[in-house]
Protein backbone atom coordinates (compact mmCIF):
# COMPACT_ATOMS: atom_id res chain seq x y z
CA UNK A 1 0.00 0.00 0.00
CA UNK A 2 1.23 3.46 -0.83
CA UNK A 3 -0.69 6.38 0.58
CA UNK A 4 -0.68 9.37 -1.75
CA UNK A 5 0.51 12.11 0.62
CA UNK A 6 -0.42 14.89 -1.77
CA UNK A 7 -3.99 13.59 -2.00
CA UNK A 8 -4.24 13.53 1.80
CA UNK A 9 -3.18 17.17 2.01
CA UNK A 10 -5.41 18.30 -0.87
CA UNK A 11 -8.36 16.60 0.81
CA UNK A 12 -7.36 18.18 4.15
CA UNK A 13 -7.37 21.55 2.37
CA UNK A 14 -10.89 20.92 1.05
CA UNK A 15 -11.99 19.93 4.56
CA UNK A 16 -10.49 23.16 5.97
CA UNK A 17 -12.54 25.16 3.46
CA UNK A 18 -15.74 23.27 4.32
CA UNK A 19 -15.14 23.64 8.06
CA UNK A 20 -13.80 27.20 7.88
CA UNK A 21 -16.95 28.91 9.08
CA UNK A 22 -17.44 26.47 11.96
CA UNK A 23 -13.76 26.61 13.03
CA UNK A 24 -13.84 30.40 12.95
CA UNK A 25 -17.02 30.45 15.03
CA UNK A 26 -15.50 28.04 17.55
CA UNK A 27 -12.36 30.15 17.81
CA UNK A 28 -14.41 33.32 18.27
CA UNK A 29 -15.86 31.68 21.35
CA UNK A 30 -12.63 30.32 22.82
CA UNK A 31 -9.73 32.18 21.16
CA UNK A 32 -8.96 35.17 18.98
CA UNK A 33 -10.94 33.94 15.98
CA UNK A 34 -8.10 33.39 13.53
CA UNK A 35 -7.68 29.61 13.67
CA UNK A 36 -10.02 28.86 10.75
CA UNK A 37 -8.18 31.44 8.64
CA UNK A 38 -4.74 30.17 9.62
CA UNK A 39 -5.55 26.52 8.92
CA UNK A 40 -7.15 27.31 5.55
CA UNK A 41 -4.30 29.65 4.59
CA UNK A 42 -1.66 27.08 5.56
CA UNK A 43 -3.35 24.38 3.50
CA UNK A 44 -3.95 26.67 0.52
CA UNK A 45 -0.26 27.61 0.59
CA UNK A 46 0.57 23.91 0.84
CA UNK A 47 -1.55 23.08 -2.20
CA UNK A 48 0.13 25.91 -4.14
CA UNK A 49 3.57 24.60 -3.09
CA UNK A 50 2.59 21.07 -4.16
CA UNK A 51 1.47 22.38 -7.54
CA UNK A 52 4.81 24.17 -7.90
CA UNK A 53 6.98 21.21 -6.82
CA UNK A 54 5.02 17.99 -7.37
CA UNK A 55 7.99 15.70 -6.76
CA UNK A 56 8.80 16.88 -3.21
CA UNK A 57 7.47 14.68 -0.38
CA UNK A 58 4.10 16.36 0.24
CA UNK A 59 4.00 16.11 4.03
CA UNK A 60 7.47 17.66 4.26
CA UNK A 61 6.31 20.54 2.04
CA UNK A 62 3.26 21.04 4.26
CA UNK A 63 5.43 20.97 7.39
CA UNK A 64 7.71 23.73 6.07
CA UNK A 65 4.76 25.86 4.98
CA UNK A 66 3.04 25.60 8.37
CA UNK A 67 6.27 26.28 10.28
CA UNK A 68 7.50 29.17 8.14
CA UNK A 69 4.46 30.92 6.72
CA UNK A 70 1.52 30.51 9.10
CA UNK A 71 1.02 33.01 11.92
CA UNK A 72 -0.39 32.44 15.39
CA UNK A 73 0.78 29.47 17.42
CA UNK A 74 -1.56 26.63 16.38
CA UNK A 75 -0.41 26.68 12.73
CA UNK A 76 3.30 26.30 13.50
CA UNK A 77 2.46 23.59 16.05
CA UNK A 78 0.68 21.67 13.27
CA UNK A 79 3.89 22.29 11.28
CA UNK A 80 5.87 20.47 13.98
CA UNK A 81 3.47 17.51 13.68
CA UNK A 82 3.72 17.39 9.88
CA UNK A 83 7.54 17.72 9.96
CA UNK A 84 7.82 14.84 12.41
CA UNK A 85 5.53 12.69 10.22
CA UNK A 86 7.59 13.50 7.13
CA UNK A 87 10.86 12.58 8.88
CA UNK A 88 9.35 9.33 10.12
CA UNK A 89 7.90 8.43 6.70
CA UNK A 90 11.36 8.95 5.20
CA UNK A 91 12.94 6.60 7.76
CA UNK A 92 10.40 3.82 8.30
CA UNK A 93 10.23 1.03 5.71
CA UNK A 94 6.60 0.34 6.71
CA UNK A 95 4.23 3.15 5.85
CA UNK A 96 1.82 2.51 8.74
CA UNK A 97 4.75 2.57 11.17
CA UNK A 98 5.88 5.78 9.50
CA UNK A 99 2.58 7.52 10.20
CA UNK A 100 2.25 6.05 13.70
CA UNK A 101 5.77 6.96 14.82
CA UNK A 102 5.56 10.34 13.14
CA UNK A 103 2.36 11.21 15.00
CA UNK A 104 3.93 9.98 18.24
CA UNK A 105 7.05 12.12 17.73
CA UNK A 106 5.06 15.13 16.55
CA UNK A 107 2.71 14.95 19.51
CA UNK A 108 5.71 14.72 21.86
CA UNK A 109 7.20 17.87 20.29
CA UNK A 110 3.88 19.72 20.55
CA UNK A 111 3.59 18.76 24.21
CA UNK A 112 7.18 19.84 24.93
CA UNK A 113 6.60 23.21 23.32
CA UNK A 114 3.05 23.92 24.46
CA UNK A 115 3.47 22.24 27.84
CA UNK A 116 -0.06 20.89 27.43
CA UNK A 117 -1.42 17.67 28.90
CA UNK A 118 -4.48 15.71 27.82
CA UNK A 119 -7.55 17.40 29.30
CA UNK A 120 -6.15 20.93 28.86
CA UNK A 121 -8.58 21.56 25.98
CA UNK A 122 -5.98 21.83 23.21
CA UNK A 123 -5.11 19.95 20.01
CA UNK A 124 -3.38 17.40 22.26
CA UNK A 125 -6.86 16.06 23.09
CA UNK A 126 -7.34 14.97 19.47
CA UNK A 127 -3.76 13.81 18.95
CA UNK A 128 -3.45 11.50 21.96
CA UNK A 129 -6.31 9.15 20.94
CA UNK A 130 -5.13 9.25 17.31
CA UNK A 131 -1.59 8.33 18.35
CA UNK A 132 -2.85 5.55 20.63
CA UNK A 133 -4.92 4.05 17.80
CA UNK A 134 -2.08 4.24 15.26
CA UNK A 135 0.64 2.98 17.60
CA UNK A 136 -1.76 0.20 18.68
CA UNK A 137 -1.94 -0.95 15.06
CA UNK A 138 -5.55 0.07 14.46
CA UNK A 139 -6.84 1.19 11.08
CA UNK A 140 -6.47 4.80 9.92
CA UNK A 141 -10.28 5.07 10.06
CA UNK A 142 -10.20 4.10 13.74
CA UNK A 143 -7.53 6.73 14.36
CA UNK A 144 -9.71 9.30 12.59
CA UNK A 145 -12.77 8.36 14.68
CA UNK A 146 -10.65 8.53 17.84
CA UNK A 147 -9.28 11.98 16.91
CA UNK A 148 -12.76 13.32 16.07
CA UNK A 149 -14.18 11.89 19.30
CA UNK A 150 -11.28 13.39 21.29
CA UNK A 151 -11.92 16.77 19.70
CA UNK A 152 -15.67 16.56 20.35
CA UNK A 153 -15.02 15.68 24.00
CA UNK A 154 -13.16 18.98 24.53
CA UNK A 155 -16.61 20.60 24.61
CA UNK A 156 -16.90 19.33 28.17
CA UNK A 157 -13.62 20.66 29.60
CA UNK A 158 -12.52 24.05 30.85
CA UNK A 159 -9.32 25.42 29.38
CA UNK A 160 -6.18 25.60 31.50
CA UNK A 161 -3.78 26.48 28.67
CA UNK A 162 -3.92 28.80 25.74
CA UNK A 163 -6.02 31.90 25.33
CA UNK A 164 -9.25 30.07 26.26
CA UNK A 165 -7.88 29.69 29.81
CA UNK A 166 -8.71 33.35 30.42
CA UNK A 167 -12.46 32.95 29.94
CA UNK A 168 -13.22 29.82 31.96
CA UNK A 169 -16.71 28.38 31.76
CA UNK A 170 -17.75 30.42 28.72
CA UNK A 171 -16.20 27.81 26.41
CA UNK A 172 -18.18 24.89 27.86
CA UNK A 173 -20.39 23.23 25.27
CA UNK A 174 -18.22 24.02 22.25
CA UNK A 175 -15.23 21.92 21.18
CA UNK A 176 -11.70 23.32 20.91
CA UNK A 177 -11.04 24.60 17.37
CA UNK A 178 -7.40 23.43 17.34
CA UNK A 179 -8.35 19.88 18.32
CA UNK A 180 -11.15 19.89 15.74
CA UNK A 181 -8.90 21.23 12.99
CA UNK A 182 -6.11 18.73 13.61
CA UNK A 183 -8.62 15.82 13.77
CA UNK A 184 -9.51 16.61 10.15
CA UNK A 185 -5.97 15.61 9.11
CA UNK A 186 -6.73 12.07 10.28
CA UNK A 187 -10.12 12.17 8.57
CA UNK A 188 -8.39 13.05 5.28
CA UNK A 189 -5.70 10.41 5.81
CA UNK A 190 -8.32 7.70 6.43
CA UNK A 191 -10.38 8.78 3.41
CA UNK A 192 -7.35 8.38 1.15
CA UNK A 193 -5.82 5.28 2.77
CA UNK A 194 -9.06 3.37 3.43
CA UNK A 195 -11.67 4.66 0.97
CA UNK A 196 -14.08 1.88 1.97
CA UNK A 197 -14.38 3.15 5.57
CA UNK A 198 -17.55 4.99 6.61
CA UNK A 199 -16.54 8.24 8.33
CA UNK A 200 -19.15 10.88 7.59
CA UNK A 201 -18.70 14.21 5.83
CA UNK A 202 -16.90 17.27 7.19
CA UNK A 203 -20.08 19.34 7.32
CA UNK A 204 -21.68 16.81 9.70
CA UNK A 205 -18.51 16.15 11.70
CA UNK A 206 -17.74 19.83 12.31
CA UNK A 207 -21.14 21.57 12.64
CA UNK A 208 -21.52 25.28 13.27
CA UNK A 209 -21.72 25.91 17.00
CA UNK A 210 -25.35 26.03 18.15
CA UNK A 211 -26.62 23.74 15.38
CA UNK A 212 -27.32 20.02 15.66
CA UNK A 213 -25.74 17.84 13.01
CA UNK B 1 -5.06 62.62 21.26
CA UNK B 2 -1.43 61.54 21.30
CA UNK B 3 -0.16 59.12 18.64
CA UNK B 4 3.19 57.39 18.31
CA UNK B 5 5.40 58.80 15.56
CA UNK B 6 5.56 55.62 13.51
CA UNK B 7 4.79 54.74 9.89
CA UNK B 8 1.50 52.87 9.45
CA UNK B 9 3.06 50.10 7.37
CA UNK B 10 5.56 47.76 9.06
CA UNK B 11 6.63 50.15 11.85
CA UNK B 12 8.96 47.59 13.47
CA UNK B 13 10.72 46.69 10.21
CA UNK B 14 11.32 50.35 9.44
CA UNK B 15 12.63 51.05 12.94
CA UNK B 16 14.93 48.03 13.00
CA UNK B 17 16.37 49.07 9.62
CA UNK B 18 17.02 52.51 11.07
CA UNK B 19 18.58 50.96 14.17
CA UNK B 20 20.97 48.89 12.07
CA UNK B 21 21.98 51.94 10.03
CA UNK B 22 22.60 53.85 13.25
CA UNK B 23 25.05 51.22 14.50
CA UNK B 24 26.82 50.01 11.35
CA UNK B 25 29.98 48.99 13.19
CA UNK B 26 28.16 46.84 15.72
CA UNK B 27 25.22 44.99 14.15
CA UNK B 28 24.18 43.38 10.88
CA UNK B 29 20.56 43.48 9.69
CA UNK B 30 18.73 40.44 8.30
CA UNK B 31 15.39 41.34 6.72
CA UNK B 32 13.64 38.10 5.71
CA UNK B 33 13.03 37.00 8.34
CA UNK B 34 13.81 40.01 10.53
CA UNK B 35 16.66 39.77 13.06
CA UNK B 36 19.98 41.45 13.89
CA UNK B 37 23.33 39.82 14.60
CA UNK B 38 26.56 40.99 16.21
CA UNK B 39 29.41 41.93 13.88
CA UNK B 40 32.15 41.44 16.46
CA UNK B 41 32.10 38.49 18.85
CA UNK B 42 34.52 36.77 21.20
CA UNK B 43 35.99 33.60 19.62
CA UNK B 44 36.12 32.03 23.10
CA UNK B 45 32.33 31.78 23.14
CA UNK B 46 31.17 28.16 22.61
CA UNK B 47 27.41 28.71 22.18
CA UNK B 48 25.55 31.52 20.44
CA UNK B 49 23.20 33.59 22.61
CA UNK B 50 19.85 34.62 21.11
CA UNK B 51 17.09 36.62 22.71
CA UNK B 52 14.00 38.40 21.45
CA UNK B 53 10.41 39.28 22.08
CA UNK B 54 7.76 41.82 21.26
CA UNK B 55 8.82 45.31 20.17
CA UNK B 56 8.09 48.44 22.19
CA UNK B 57 10.74 47.62 24.82
CA UNK B 58 13.74 49.20 23.07
CA UNK B 59 16.68 49.14 23.58
CA UNK B 60 15.78 45.55 24.60
CA UNK B 61 16.81 43.27 22.86
CA UNK B 62 18.61 44.54 19.75
CA UNK B 63 20.42 47.26 21.73
CA UNK B 64 22.28 44.54 23.61
CA UNK B 65 23.58 42.77 20.52
CA UNK B 66 27.35 42.96 20.29
CA UNK B 67 30.55 41.81 21.85
CA UNK B 68 30.04 40.62 25.41
CA UNK B 69 26.25 40.24 25.23
CA UNK B 70 23.87 38.82 22.59
CA UNK B 71 24.88 37.23 19.30
CA UNK B 72 21.42 37.86 17.85
CA UNK B 73 18.12 39.53 18.70
CA UNK B 74 14.72 38.79 17.20
CA UNK B 75 12.08 41.53 17.29
CA UNK B 76 8.38 40.67 17.09
CA UNK B 77 5.65 43.13 16.25
CA UNK B 78 4.73 45.65 18.96
CA UNK B 79 3.97 43.71 22.15
CA UNK B 80 3.74 40.44 20.16
CA UNK B 81 6.03 37.44 20.10
CA UNK B 82 8.42 37.00 17.16
CA UNK B 83 7.55 34.25 14.67
CA UNK B 84 9.33 30.93 15.19
CA UNK B 85 10.98 31.29 11.78
CA UNK B 86 12.79 34.46 12.93
CA UNK B 87 14.10 32.67 16.02
CA UNK B 88 15.03 29.59 13.97
CA UNK B 89 16.95 31.50 11.29
CA UNK B 90 18.66 33.82 13.79
CA UNK B 91 19.73 30.81 15.86
CA UNK B 92 21.10 29.02 12.81
CA UNK B 93 23.02 32.16 11.86
CA UNK B 94 24.83 32.45 15.21
CA UNK B 95 24.98 28.85 16.51
CA UNK B 96 28.49 27.77 17.50
CA UNK B 97 30.09 24.37 18.08
CA UNK B 98 27.99 23.69 21.18
CA UNK B 99 24.79 25.15 19.75
CA UNK B 100 22.70 28.03 20.95
CA UNK B 101 21.29 29.47 24.18
CA UNK B 102 17.84 31.13 24.10
CA UNK B 103 17.03 33.84 26.65
CA UNK B 104 13.23 34.01 26.79
CA UNK B 105 10.99 36.31 28.81
CA UNK B 106 8.17 34.35 30.42
CA UNK B 107 5.16 35.00 28.16
CA UNK B 108 3.09 32.23 26.57
CA UNK B 109 3.68 33.40 22.98
CA UNK B 110 7.44 33.79 23.44
CA UNK B 111 7.72 30.39 25.11
CA UNK B 112 5.84 28.68 22.29
CA UNK B 113 7.62 30.41 19.41
CA UNK B 114 11.11 29.94 20.89
CA UNK B 115 10.04 26.36 21.70
CA UNK B 116 8.99 25.61 18.12
CA UNK B 117 12.28 27.07 16.88
CA UNK B 118 14.17 24.91 19.39
CA UNK B 119 12.43 21.76 18.11
CA UNK B 120 13.40 22.66 14.54
CA UNK B 121 17.01 23.38 15.53
CA UNK B 122 17.29 20.05 17.36
CA UNK B 123 15.92 18.29 14.29
CA UNK B 124 18.81 19.94 12.39
CA UNK B 125 21.29 18.62 14.97
CA UNK B 126 21.84 21.95 16.74
CA UNK B 127 21.74 21.77 20.55
CA UNK B 128 19.48 24.35 22.25
CA UNK B 129 19.02 25.31 25.88
CA UNK B 130 16.59 27.87 27.24
CA UNK B 131 16.86 30.35 30.09
CA UNK B 132 13.44 31.65 31.18
CA UNK B 133 13.39 35.13 32.76
CA UNK B 134 10.57 35.46 35.32
CA UNK B 135 11.33 38.30 37.70
CA UNK B 136 8.07 40.29 37.98
CA UNK B 137 6.75 40.05 41.54
CA UNK B 138 3.37 41.51 40.56
CA UNK B 139 2.49 38.27 38.79
CA UNK B 140 3.52 35.92 41.56
CA UNK B 141 0.51 33.71 42.24
CA UNK B 142 -0.12 30.11 43.15
CA UNK B 143 -3.44 30.26 41.29
CA UNK B 144 -2.16 30.27 37.71
CA UNK B 145 0.20 27.91 35.90
CA UNK B 146 1.77 30.71 33.87
CA UNK B 147 4.18 32.02 36.54
CA UNK B 148 5.84 35.41 36.91
CA UNK B 149 6.33 37.58 33.82
CA UNK B 150 9.80 38.39 32.53
CA UNK B 151 10.70 42.11 32.69
CA UNK B 152 13.72 44.26 33.66
CA UNK B 153 15.94 41.41 34.86
CA UNK B 154 16.34 40.39 31.22
CA UNK B 155 19.06 43.05 30.75
CA UNK B 156 21.02 41.85 33.77
CA UNK B 157 20.68 38.20 32.71
CA UNK B 158 21.80 39.02 29.15
CA UNK B 159 24.91 40.83 30.46
CA UNK B 160 25.85 38.13 32.99
CA UNK B 161 25.35 35.34 30.46
CA UNK B 162 27.31 37.22 27.81
CA UNK B 163 30.22 37.62 30.20
CA UNK B 164 30.01 33.99 31.29
CA UNK B 165 29.86 32.78 27.68
CA UNK B 166 32.98 34.78 26.78
CA UNK B 167 34.85 33.09 29.61
CA UNK B 168 34.48 29.88 27.58
CA UNK B 169 31.81 28.03 29.57
CA UNK B 170 29.90 25.15 27.98
CA UNK B 171 26.26 25.43 26.86
CA UNK B 172 24.98 23.31 29.76
CA UNK B 173 26.93 25.39 32.27
CA UNK B 174 25.51 28.60 30.78
CA UNK B 175 21.95 27.24 30.95
CA UNK B 176 22.38 26.30 34.61
CA UNK B 177 23.95 29.66 35.43
CA UNK B 178 21.21 31.53 33.56
CA UNK B 179 18.56 29.72 35.57
CA UNK B 180 20.43 30.70 38.75
CA UNK B 181 20.65 34.36 37.61
CA UNK B 182 16.88 34.39 37.05
CA UNK B 183 16.15 32.73 40.38
CA UNK B 184 18.20 35.47 42.06
CA UNK B 185 16.37 38.36 40.30
CA UNK B 186 13.09 40.10 41.17
CA UNK B 187 11.37 43.28 39.95
CA UNK B 188 8.40 45.50 40.62
CA UNK B 189 7.06 48.36 38.47
CA UNK B 190 4.79 51.38 38.94
CA UNK B 191 3.15 53.69 36.42
CA UNK B 192 1.56 57.09 36.71
CA UNK B 193 0.35 57.20 33.10
CA UNK B 194 -0.31 54.41 30.57
CA UNK B 195 1.57 54.09 27.30
CA UNK B 196 0.07 55.38 24.05
CA UNK B 197 -2.02 52.70 22.38
CA UNK B 198 -0.10 51.84 19.19
CA UNK B 199 -3.28 50.91 17.30
CA UNK B 200 -5.71 53.70 18.16
CA UNK B 201 -3.64 56.42 19.87
CA UNK B 202 -4.44 57.96 23.20
CA UNK B 203 -3.67 56.42 26.56
CA UNK B 204 -4.06 52.63 26.66
CA UNK B 205 -5.78 52.91 30.04
CA UNK B 206 -6.77 55.86 32.20
CA UNK B 207 -5.48 56.72 35.64
CA UNK B 208 -6.72 59.58 37.77
CA UNK B 209 -4.24 62.22 38.80
CA UNK B 210 -3.84 60.92 42.34
CA UNK B 211 -3.46 57.26 41.28
CA UNK B 212 -0.53 55.02 40.45
CA UNK B 213 -0.68 51.53 39.01
CA UNK B 214 1.39 49.35 41.38
CA UNK B 215 2.71 46.18 39.74
CA UNK B 216 2.14 47.23 36.13
CA UNK B 217 3.40 45.03 33.26
CA UNK B 218 5.55 46.06 30.31
CA UNK B 219 2.79 45.55 27.72
CA UNK B 220 0.36 47.88 29.41
CA UNK B 221 -1.23 45.03 31.34
CA UNK B 222 -2.92 46.77 34.21
CA UNK B 223 -1.75 45.98 37.71
CA UNK B 224 -3.77 44.03 40.22
CA UNK B 225 -3.84 47.20 42.34
CA UNK B 226 -4.40 50.85 41.59
CA UNK B 227 -3.33 52.81 44.66
CA UNK B 228 -3.44 56.42 45.76
CA UNK B 229 -0.05 57.93 44.96
CA UNK B 230 2.11 57.68 48.08
CA UNK B 231 4.82 60.25 48.81
CA UNK B 232 8.01 59.65 46.74
CA UNK B 233 10.02 58.41 49.73
CA UNK B 234 7.31 55.98 50.80
CA UNK B 235 6.76 54.57 47.31
CA UNK B 236 10.45 53.97 46.61
CA UNK B 237 11.03 52.44 50.03
CA UNK B 238 8.03 50.14 49.63
CA UNK B 239 9.25 48.92 46.23
CA UNK B 240 12.80 48.41 47.49
CA UNK B 241 11.57 46.44 50.49
CA UNK B 242 9.26 44.29 48.37
CA UNK B 243 12.06 43.30 45.99
CA UNK B 244 14.56 42.71 48.80
CA UNK B 245 12.12 40.54 50.74
CA UNK B 246 11.64 38.32 47.69
CA UNK B 247 15.37 37.86 47.03
CA UNK B 248 17.55 35.09 48.35
CA UNK B 249 20.52 35.98 50.53
CA UNK B 250 22.01 39.37 49.54
CA UNK B 251 25.24 39.21 51.56
CA UNK B 252 27.37 39.12 48.39
CA UNK B 253 25.65 42.28 47.19
CA UNK B 254 23.12 43.11 44.52
CA UNK B 255 23.16 44.47 41.00
CA UNK B 256 20.50 47.17 40.90
CA UNK B 257 18.57 48.28 37.80
CA UNK B 258 16.46 51.44 38.02
CA UNK B 259 14.59 51.26 34.74
CA UNK B 260 12.44 53.88 33.03
CA UNK B 261 9.22 52.64 31.41
CA UNK B 262 9.53 54.99 28.45
CA UNK B 263 8.48 58.53 29.35
CA UNK B 264 10.24 58.87 32.68
CA UNK B 265 13.03 61.46 32.77
CA UNK B 266 16.60 60.95 33.89
CA UNK B 267 15.92 63.58 36.52
CA UNK B 268 13.33 61.21 38.00
CA UNK B 269 15.31 57.98 37.50
CA UNK B 270 18.41 59.31 39.22
CA UNK B 271 16.28 60.62 42.09
CA UNK B 272 14.70 57.17 42.41
CA UNK B 273 18.16 55.62 42.29
CA UNK B 274 19.47 57.90 45.03
CA UNK B 275 16.51 57.14 47.23
CA UNK B 276 16.84 53.35 46.72
CA UNK B 277 20.56 53.52 47.46
CA UNK B 278 19.72 55.32 50.70
CA UNK B 279 17.30 52.53 51.67
CA UNK B 280 19.78 49.81 50.72
CA UNK B 281 22.59 51.53 52.67
CA UNK B 282 20.29 51.74 55.67
CA UNK B 283 19.57 48.03 55.41
CA UNK B 284 23.23 47.15 54.91
CA UNK B 285 22.78 45.69 51.42
CA UNK B 286 25.93 46.23 49.33
CA UNK B 287 25.35 47.38 45.74
CA UNK B 288 28.10 45.89 43.56
CA UNK B 289 26.75 47.09 40.22
CA UNK B 290 24.06 49.45 39.01
CA UNK B 291 22.32 50.52 35.85
CA UNK B 292 20.08 53.60 35.69
CA UNK B 293 18.17 54.44 32.53
CA UNK B 294 15.50 53.38 30.08
CA UNK B 295 16.38 49.79 29.29
CA UNK B 296 13.09 47.82 29.24
CA UNK B 297 10.27 50.30 28.65
CA UNK B 298 6.62 49.74 27.76
CA UNK B 299 6.56 52.10 24.77
CA UNK B 300 6.08 55.58 26.32
CA UNK B 301 4.59 54.61 29.66
CA UNK B 302 5.35 57.00 32.50
CA UNK B 303 6.75 55.00 35.38
CA UNK B 304 9.73 52.98 36.46
CA UNK B 305 10.71 49.53 37.64
CA UNK B 306 13.21 48.37 40.23
CA UNK B 307 15.13 45.14 39.65
CA UNK B 308 17.72 43.54 41.87
CA UNK B 309 19.84 40.46 41.30
CA UNK B 310 21.36 38.90 44.42
CA UNK B 311 24.91 38.17 43.33
CA UNK B 312 26.98 35.10 44.16
CA UNK B 313 30.77 34.70 44.36
CA UNK B 314 32.19 34.63 40.83
CA UNK B 315 29.34 36.47 39.14
CA UNK B 316 30.60 40.07 39.42
CA UNK B 317 33.39 39.54 36.91
CA UNK B 318 30.78 38.73 34.25
CA UNK B 319 28.83 41.88 35.07
CA UNK B 320 31.99 43.98 34.74
CA UNK B 321 33.36 42.12 31.70
CA UNK B 322 33.99 44.21 28.58
CA UNK B 323 31.04 44.76 26.26
CA UNK B 324 30.45 46.80 23.14
CA UNK B 325 26.80 47.08 22.14
CA UNK B 326 24.55 49.93 21.01
CA UNK B 327 22.83 50.38 24.38
CA UNK B 328 24.64 48.78 27.30
CA UNK B 329 26.89 51.25 29.17
CA UNK B 330 30.36 49.83 29.65
CA UNK B 331 30.76 48.55 33.19
CA UNK B 332 34.55 48.61 32.90
CA UNK B 333 34.63 52.39 33.11
CA UNK B 334 32.20 52.28 36.03
CA UNK B 335 34.71 50.10 37.83
CA UNK B 336 37.62 52.46 37.09
CA UNK B 337 35.68 55.45 38.35
CA UNK B 338 34.80 53.98 41.72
Amino acid sequence: MTIDQARVLRLYAEAAHTAHEALTALDQISGDGDFGDNLREGLDLTVAALDASPYEPAVAVAGSVFLDQVGGTSGPLIGLLLSAISRSLAEEPDERDGWANGVREGLAAIQRVGEAEPGDRTMVDALVPARDALVGGEKFADAARAALAGAAATAHIRARRGRASYIGDRVLGTPDPGATGVALLFWALARVAEPEAVLGEVGELVPLPGTTP
Amino acid sequence: MNHLFLPEAEPVDVSVRGFARAHPGLVALHEDPLFVTALDTDPARRAGIVSGGGSGHEPLHAGYVGRGMLDAAVPGRIFASPHNRQVYEASRAVARDEGVLHIVKNYTGDRINFGIAAERLRADGIAVRRVLVDDDLATESDLTATGRRGTGATVIVEKLLGGAADSGLALDELAALGTAFCAASRSVAVAGRAQTSPSRGGEAFALREEEVEYGVGIHGERAARTITRPPFEELTERMTAQVLDALPDTRDGVVLLVNGLGATTQLELYAVHERIRYVLDKRGVPVVGQLVGTHVPALDMSGFSVTMTAMRPGWLGWWQAPSRTPAFPSQESQELNR
